[in-house]
């Protein structure tokens, strides 16, 4: 088994439209024979993308699931994708889609019933990064000696993620999307988002659900959203007002400086078109201001002092993110159980033990572990997943001290688990697997995996193991919340 | 990207002496002391010895191969690959027959190898033996083993696979790196390409904990499949 490819699907369901895409997935033995095995992720290949789809509603606030499943099951029938082909990926719900009553138990059903191990993404963060990776933000970064930032602008959210030198270092989520104000061509307005209201009424527009509207109107109000918007990502004074647009709360520390943006989401591809929408019937061509936003953000482009592109994957790019750039694979001497793969939504511990002497690694793990009780799901047979970051302990009398640390704290903060989970940082999951498995006899399942890199907050999946000896991995990242 | 960031990542993405700069046409002081250092640990590894008191604390017993001296060793590769006759003779006295696994202890070319790294890789591999239900016969160290000492010992002993540790041929980089030699039933005209190894075992190169763990799974497999070597993938 020197070569191996998988299919693994990308769904996102977005505030004006939802979609898929298929990808195969070619994993590679990069290890010389003389060395332990080592297999990579070699190549991601774009194999099919949907057409774009309007997102079904049964109402304002309710995603219409049984007609998102028909259109899903429509399109694995259409290029002949049987469920137990696909064996990783994404569905993610995105922009205002998020916020619908009903768009969690949406996004679980349909990762459920898409392939082996498809998991349920859902978070602005979260949304932005997908977006960042699926865009070529995150690549160009690497390429580029600065910070990119990819902002991937659709129906009800821009949902911005910066990236250098191929990491993410930041995420920030907007109220600004095309779908915000919905109107026909006669300029009346059809509907007004909440967020936006409340930004409208305190900058004095008066514009409301049923009431009629001016093409100077809409233009002023687009070009403040985008002004200010690119304004806050530069740093330059906004007005107060903008606190409206800024989604969840406002970054915590100071947002990175951005040298290049990169713009994708559906709001990229309208970008396209050169023409100025002057007229209310182009205006409102889609029945809403994207076009407008488009236009816009086009005409002030210049005025910023980043460079600013369009990315190669236009409205793709969410999807593309969370079918292609989504799954990891972990390293290829684990120890795992695979009668109790896959998991799902394992919230992480993390531990990170540089400095910390062996001897005082039980009380280390027992503050992890206490920590972690207001996350974990204490009910659950895997109630969480220990990452641990810090260099390869080299050691064995070490390695059993701290095997031993590890099990006792969990079995005592976590009396009913069946599952232990350990998320190793570096190379050493097999051996430090070996001894807890050890150390615990039939007690627990033990599932060590290594060369992942996960943070408290995120979540964790890990799928069935491919070729027989490594798992695939999606890193749910809140890091940034 | 700066040229020194350039060639920052570059000096950390290998080993090799790259970016040391010069002094007219020659390496500067350190650079020159730095080799000269590194070369000595080099040799002194290859006419080094391994601790006793490491083997004892294992409870290895020794035996030799009929290399006699450093010197001749060095020359008589075919010498370092058979086991004195005084040696098979404690090996039968001391050892369980026809074990599933047989694991052998040798300095090979460079005793620091071992010491370095035995004490953490042992355990860890008969853990991983454990793991994997497989059970090991007696083990014990061979001095002055080349790796087709194998041959001789699975001649011996018989049995179903063997597992050898030695030390590398000592290079620059390091001069504690270790090898794991596998195969399946190792008997008299045993070829190389019928044997697996995962090699360059030292804290800065492959993993030692990880690769003991990883060599009950292969051994594992080798029983399961009943063959090594180039068949083996």
């Amino acid at each position: 088994m020197d070569e191996l490819s998988f299919t693994s699907v990308g769904i996102d369901i977005g505030t004006s439209t939802t979609k898929l895409i298929v990808s195969r997935l070619r994993l590679g033995r990069v290890s010389g024979a003389l060395h332990l095995p080592r297999y990579e992720i070699i190549e991601r290949e774009l194999h099919y993308a949907s057409p774009i789809y309007s997102t079904p509603l049964l109402s304002q606030d309710e995603i219409d699931m049984d007609e998102v499943a028909r259109i899903l099951r429509h399109e694995y029938d259409h290029i002949g994708l049987s469920l137990s082909e696909v064996k990783s990926g994404a569905v993610i719900i995105t922009g205002e889609t998020a916020t619908k009553t009903n768009a969690r138990r949406v996004v679980h059903y349909l990762a459920e019933r898409s392939g082996d191990f498809v998991v349920a993404a859902a978070g602005a963060d979260l949304e932005g990064l997908l977006a960042g990776k699926g865009s070529g933000a995150e690549q160009r970064s690497t390429e580029f000696p600065g910070v990119v930032a990819n902002v991937d602008i659709g129906g009800g959210t821009a949902n911005v993620a910066y990236f250098r030198e191929g990491k993410a270092i930041g995420t920030v989520t907007f109220h600004v999307g095309g779908r915000l104000i919905r109107l026909d061509e006669q300029g009346l307005v059809h509907s007004v988002s909440q967020h936006l209201q409340k930004w409208l009424l305190e900058r004095r527009i008066p514009l409301a659900e049923g009431s009629k509207t001016t093409p100077d109107q809409l233009k002023s109000i687009a070009s403040a959203m985008c002004g200010e918007m690119l304004d806050y990502l530069s740093k330059e004074a906004v007005d107060p007002s903008f606190r409206h647009l800024i989604a969840g709360s406002p970054p915590p520390g100071p947002l990175p400086e951005i040298d290049e943006l990169m713009i994708s989401g559906g709001i990229s591809t309208l970008m396209a078109d050169r023409e100025v929408p002057e007229s209310m019937a182009a205006i409102a061509r889609y029945g809403d201001i994207g076009p407008l936003l488009a236009s816009s953000l086009r005409q002030q482009a210049d005025k910023w002092p980043f460079r600013i592109v369009t990315s190669g994957q236009t409205v793709q790019a969410t999807v593309i993110g969370a079918g292609m750039q989504s799954v990891e694979i972990s390293g290829s001497t684990v120890h795992i159980d695979p009668a109790v793969l896959p998991l799902r939504n394992l919230p992480v511990l993390h531990l990170e033990y540089t400095g910390i002497r062996p001897e005082d690694w039980r009380q280390a793990a027992d503050e992890a572990m206490l920590e972690a009780a207001k996350y974990a799901l204490p009910e659950a047979e895997a109630p969480c997943a220990i990452a641990l970051s810090g260099a390869v302990i080299h050691s064995y009398s070490t390695l059993q001290m701290v095997a031993q640390a590890l099990l006792d704290t969990f079995t005592g903060h976590f009396p009913d688990a069946k599952i232990m989970v350990v998320v190793c940082e570096h190379d050493m999951a097999k051996a430090l697997g070996q001894a807890l498995s050890i150390r615990c006899g039939k007690c627990l399942n033990i599932v060590c995996i290594d060369q992942i890199r996960v943070e408290r907050g995120d979540y964790i999946d890990i799928g069935e193991p491919l070729p027989g000896f490594l798992v695939p991995v999606v890193i749910k990242t809140l890091a940034f919340s | 990207m700066e040229d020194r960031e350039k060639l920052e990542a570059l000096q950390k993405s290998t080993p090799a002496r790259i970016g040391v700069g010069r002094a007219g046409t020659r390496p500067l002081t350190h650079t020159m002391l730095q080799f000269r250092r590194d070369h000595a640990a080099a040799v002194d590894a290859v006419y080094g010895e391994v601790d006793e008191s490491i083997l004892q604390q294992l409870g290895l017993f020794t035996v030799e191969t009929c290399y006699g001296n450093k010197e001749t060793y060095l020359k008589r590769p075919d010498l370092g690959r058979i086991i004195t006759d005084e040696g098979i003779a404690v090996i039968c006295e001391r050892c369980v027959q026809q074990p599933q696994i047989q694991i052998v202890v040798s300095d090979g070319l460079s005793a620091d190898a071992i010491t370095a790294n035995i004490l953490d890789v042992y355990p860890a591999l008969l853990d991983s033996l454990r793991v994997n239900d497989l059970n090991p016969g007696t083990s014990f160290y061979v001095k002055g083993g080349r790796v087709a000492c194998m041959d001789h010992i699975g001649e011996v002993l018989q049995p179903d696979a063997l597992v050898l540790l030695i030390g590398e041929r000592p290079g620059l980089v390091t001069a504690q790196s270790m090898s794991a030699y596998m195969c399946y039933k190792p008997r008299k005209g045993t070829i190389e390409s019928d044997r697996n190894v995962i090699s360059n075992i030292h804290p800065g190169g492959t993993p030692p904990l990880e690769a003991a763990a990883h060599i009950g799974t292969m051994l594992k497999r080798m029983l399961e499949r009943q063959t090594s070597g180039t068949n083996f993938f």
